[in-house]
C-alpha cells in the first residue's frame, strides 16, 4: 500500500513497547520523538532499526522502552519518508507524517497539519 | 508517573504529619508564634532580626550540593538513569533536610515557610505554563533581521508580563515559524538569551528568582526601578548581534512566496486566564490588606486562583491548539519534582551563606555578587543562587533572608543594599542564559526545537561558540557600566 493512500483512508500503525508498525513500505529520511532528531538509519545505528516486512514496516526505538509510555496525549513521532516509487531527491514528494498513540495500541498516521511546527 | 505523583503527596504527608505531631511540643513556643507572625505576608511590621530556629550542622548543606551537582551533569552522562529517577532523588534529598529540620532543630517555622513559597512559585510557573500552552499564534510574515529584531524585542517586553516561560511557550513556535524556510541554530539560541532570560529582568514574574525576590518582600516594582537602564542597554547589545548575524542569513524562501502578514491568534480565552494570573500576583496580604491570609494553610487566594488556573485552562484549552502546541505536562512536572528538592534541600544553604556573610561582609562587593551570582546561575538554578546571594547580602547588615518580608524591606532601606541586590537581581536572570541549564525555559525552548526537527548545538557547543563569545562581553561591558567596585 502506498503512504498517500494509508493517509486517504485512514490507515492506522501499531506501537508495541519500542516497536513502531507502520502498514506501508518508503524511503525514511528522518524521524523524531520527543528530543531525538534520527537520521542515521544504516544497520549500525543507535536510534533506529527499521525492519520492513512484506507490506508493512516496523521501527524499532532502540533507546525507548515503551513508547506508548513515552508520549502524551498530543505528542507525537514525526517522520519524513517518500513513497518507493517517487524521486527522494524531489523535496515535494518528501511527506511529513505525525504518528498519535490512541487509548489502544492502535497508532493513528496523520499528514501534518500546518499547525503542526514540523521543520525539514 | 502515578507512582511518582504518590511519592511527592508522601512527601507532603510526612511534613505535614511531623508538622501537626510536634510543634505544640516545640520547647520554645513563645519564639515559634513570633515567627509564625513574620510568616504572615501581611505582618510587614515584624522587626525581629533573629534567625529562625538553631542553626544547623554545615554538613546538611551536603544535600542541596548533591543536588544542583546532579542537575547540572546527570542529563549529559546518565542521561536515561536521570530521566527515569531524578524525581526520586530530589524528593529523596529533600526528605534528609526536612526530617532533620523536624527531628533535630525542631524547627517548623522554616519548613512551613519554605513550603508557602514552593506552592507560590510551582503555582505561578504551572499556570504560566498551561494557560500560555493552549494558545497558538501565527505570523504569516517574511522573516528578515528587522522582522526577527522586533519579535525577540517584543518577546523580551513580553516575559515580563507573562514570565519567561509563558513568552518562551507562546513565542518560539511563532518565531521558528515564520523563519521555517531560513531557520539556523543561532534563532534558537538568541530567543533562549532574550526571550527566555535576560527579557524577564525586570518584573518579579518575568523570571522565577525575581518571584522568590517578591515572595521574600522585595517590592513589585522595585526591579524595574533598580534595572531599566541596565536592561535597555544588554537587551539592545544582543539584538545589535542578532541582527547582524541575520542580515548574513542568505538562505529563506523563495522570492514569489507571498506573505498576507496576518497575526493569528487561537485559543483566545486562555489570554483571559493570562489576565487572571497576573492580576491574581498582587492577591497578596502583603500587597493588598483586604486579602484573607489562609494561614494556618500553606498556600494563599493567590495560589488558590492560580492552580485553579492550571485547571480550568486545561480543561477548556482548544483541542487542536494543544495538538499543534503538542502540549505535554511533561516539562513543568519536571520542574516541580526538582524545585520540591531544592526549595527543602537549600534552607540551610541559605542560613549558613547568611552567617558567612556577616562574618565576612567586608569581601562582598557589588562586584563580586554581580559575577558570583551569575557565574553560579550559569551552571546551577538561578533561583535558588538569587536566593543564597540574596541571603548573603541582607546577611551583610544583619538581616535574615528568612526572617519575613519586613527584615528584606529593612534591608533595602540601605543605599547599598540597593545596589547589591540589584547586581543580584541581573546576575540571576541575565546569567541564566549561559547554558541550557541556567534557566527552565532554555531546556524547554531546546525540546520545543528539537521536536519540530531543528538541530541546536550541544552543551559544549552552545557555551563555546554562543554564550562566551557573545554574552560574556555584554555582560561585562553592563558589570563595568554599573556594578564596578
Amino acid at each position: 500500500m502506498t503512504i498517500q493512500k494509508c493517509i486517504d483512508e485512514k490507515k492506522s500503525g501499531f506501537l508495541y513497547g519500542n516497536r513502531l508498525i507502520l502498514p506501508f513500505k518508503g524511503r525514511f529520511l528522518k524521524v523524531i520523538v520527543e528530543k531525538d532528531i534520527i537520521t542515521d538509519f544504516s544497520p549500525s545505528s543507535k536510534g533506529i532499526n527499521i525492519v520492513e516486512e512484506d507490506y508493512y514496516t516496523s521501527l524499532y526505538f532502540l533507546e525507548y522502552n515503551t513508547l506508548r509510555e513515552t508520549l502524551s496525549e498530543y505528542e507525537n513521532i514525526k517522520i519524513i519518508v517518500v513513497e518507493k516509487d517517487d524521486n527522494i531527491f524531489d523535496v515535494t514528494k518528501h511527506k511529513k507524517l505525525a504518528v498519535y498513540k490512541t487509548d489502544t495500541h492502535e497508532a493513528t498516521i496523520e499528514e501534518t497539519e500546518h499547525d503542526i511546527l514540523f521543520i525539514e | 508517573m502515578r507512582r511518582s505523583t504518590l511519592f511527592l503527596v508522601a512527601f507532603f504527608s510526612l511534613f505535614i504529619l511531623l508538622n501537626s505531631d510536634t510543634r505544640p511540643d516545640s520547647t520554645d513556643t513563645s519564639k515559634s508564634v513570633t515567627q509564625e507572625k513574620v510568616l504572615s505576608h501581611s505582618d510587614k511590621t515584624t522587626t525581629e532580626t533573629e534567625h529562625h530556629g538553631a542553626a544547623p550542622s554545615p554538613y546538611m548543606v551536603i544535600p542541596f550540593l548533591l543536588l544542583l551537582l546532579l542537575i547540572a551533569i546527570a542529563p549529559l552522562f546518565f542521561q536515561h538513569f536521570w530521566e527515569h529517577n531524578y524525581h526520586r532523588i530530589a524528593i529523596f534529598l529533600g526528605l534528609i533536610v526536612t526530617t532533620y529540620y523536624a527531628t533535630v532543630l525542631n524547627d517548623f517555622v522554616s519548613l512551613k515557610h519554605t513550603l508557602v513559597e514552593y506552592l507560590s512559585f510551582i503555582a505561578l510557573l504551572s499556570s504560566l505554563f498551561v494557560a500560555s500552552g493552549g494558545i497558538l499564534i501565527k505570523v504569516d510574515k517574511k522573516a528578515t533581521p528587522i522582522v526577527n529584531t522586533l519579535f525577540l524585542l517584543f518577546g523580551a517586553v513580553i516575559s515580563n508580563v507573562i514570565g519567561t516561560t509563558g513568552a518562551s511557550m507562546l513565542l518560539i513556535r511563532p518565531f521558528m515559524r515564520m523563519n521555517k524556510d531560513r531557520i539556523k541554530s543561532y534563532h534558537i539560541i538568541f530567543f533562549i538569551f532574550v526571550v527566555s532570560n535576560a527579557g524577564g529582568a525586570l518584573t518579579p514574574i518575568g523570571d522565577p528568582p525575581l518571584f522568590l525576590g517578591f515572595l521574600k518582600g522585595v517590592p513589585f516594582f522595585w526591579v524595574v526601578e533598580q534595572v531599566w537602564l541596565i536592561w535597555i542597554i544588554a537587551i539592545a547589545l544582543i539584538l545589535a548581534i542578532f541582527f547582524m548575524l541575520d542580515m548574513n542569513n542568505k538562505s529563506g524562501a523563495k522570492e514569489d512566496q507571498q506573505y498576507s502578514g496576518k497575526i493569528e491568534f487561537k485559543g483566545l480565552k486562555n489570554l483571559g486566564y493570562l489576565a487572571i494570573i497576573i492580576v491574581s500576583v498582587f492577591l497578596d496580604p502583603a500587597v493588598m490588606s483586604w486579602v484573607p491570609s489562609l494561614d494556618p494553610l500553606p498556600v494563599g487566594i493567590r495560589e488558590i486562583i492560580m492552580f485553579g488556573v492550571v485547571f480550568a485552562a486545561y480543561k477548556t484549552a482548544d483541542k487542536n491548539v494543544l495538538k499543534a502546541n503538542e502540549f505535554d505536562f511533561g516539562p513543568i512536572k519536571e520542574v516541580a519534582y526538582l524545585f520540591v528538592g531544592i526549595f527543602f534541600t537549600m534552607i540551610p544553604a541559605l542560613r549558613v551563606i547568611a552567617d558567612l556573610a556577616k562574618e565576612n561582609s567586608d569581601v562582598f562587593t557589588s562586584s563580586l555578587f554581580y559575577w558570583a551570582t551569575g557565574a553560579l546561575s550559569s551552571f546551577l538554578d538561578n533561583a535558588p543562587t538569587y536566593l543564597n546571594f540574596m541571603s548573603a547580602a541582607m546577611g551583610k547588615f544583619g538581616f535574615d533572608l528568612n526572617g519575613g518580608a519586613a527584615q528584606t524591606q529593612l534591608f533595602l532601606q540601605n543605599p547599598d543594599a540597593i545596589q547589591y541586590l540589584a547586581a543580584i537581581s541581573v546576575g540571576a536572570v541575565f546569567f541564566g542564559a549561559m547554558t541550557y541549564i541556567g534557566n527552565g525555559p532554555n531546556f524547554m525552548v531546546k525540546s520545543i526545537a528539537e521536536s519540530a526537527g531543528v538541530r541546536v548545538p550541544t552543551f559544549i557547543e552552545y557555551i563555546i561558540k554562543y554564550s562566551l563569545p557573545i554574552l560574556l562581553p555584554v555582560y561585562a561591558i553592563i558589570w563595568f557600566l554599573f556594578f564596578r567596585g
